[in-house]
């Protein structure tokens, strides 16, 4: 696509039933119930090809745009490794304490 | 508003700037167009057929570049 480099081929591509997809879906949907309000028709029960076309058309253009979201996080992830690999120094692992090393010795007072 | 008008029949009537209202009449909503019902109901089925298809190319290439296929 257009708006997508070749490396994100390798993406695993989203499932068809996505949360952008959703939302523009419903976008549309809203977009045909507003053009019938303002032609002064039922919203829901008149022009259901409409709804169905402007529906459909955001359900697509959600997929294309997940997948240019799922390219943006994978590109920040690879960056932030790599910029981790490249410098090992600032990012050691703290030595790990047992509780039985931090805790006080317990002295009943009874 | 000019494209309606455009589609309205009463611009074929008189191609001068003004309707008359004695040309006019209601749009006729008990008949439904069909063509146009058709072309929106085609036009869907063909948006999801290529959803479907892009999904599955999508789901090719990946298999393809990562070695799994």
């Amino acid at each position: 696509m257009w708006f997508l480099p070749e490396e994100a081929k390798a993406l695993p591509p989203p499932s068809v039933f996505n949360r952008n997809s959703m939302w523009l879906a419903l976008t549309g949907g809203l977009a045909s119930m507003f053009h019938n309000a303002i032609n002064h028709k039922p919203p829901l029960k008149s022009g259901v090809h409409r709804l169905v076309l402007l529906s459909s058309i955001g359900w697509y253009i959600g997929y294309h745009v997940t997948k240019r979201e799922i390219y943006h996080y994978a590109k920040i992830d690879r960056d932030m490794k790599e910029y981790i690999g490249l410098h090992p120094e600032d990012f050691v692992a703290k030595e790990k304490k047992t509780f039985a090393e931090i805790v006080e010795p317990f002295i009943p007072i009874r | 508003m000019t494209f309606n008008r455009l589609l309205s029949r009463a611009a074929l009537v008189s191609k001068v700037g003004s309707r008359s209202i004695f040309q006019s009449s209601k749009r006729d909503m008990t008949n439904p167009n069909w063509i146009r019902v058709g072309l929106a109901f085609g036009t869907t089925a063909f948006v999801w057929g290529l959803l479907f298809k892009q999904r599955s190319a999508d789901e090719h290439e990946y298999r393809v570049r990562n070695g799994l296929e």
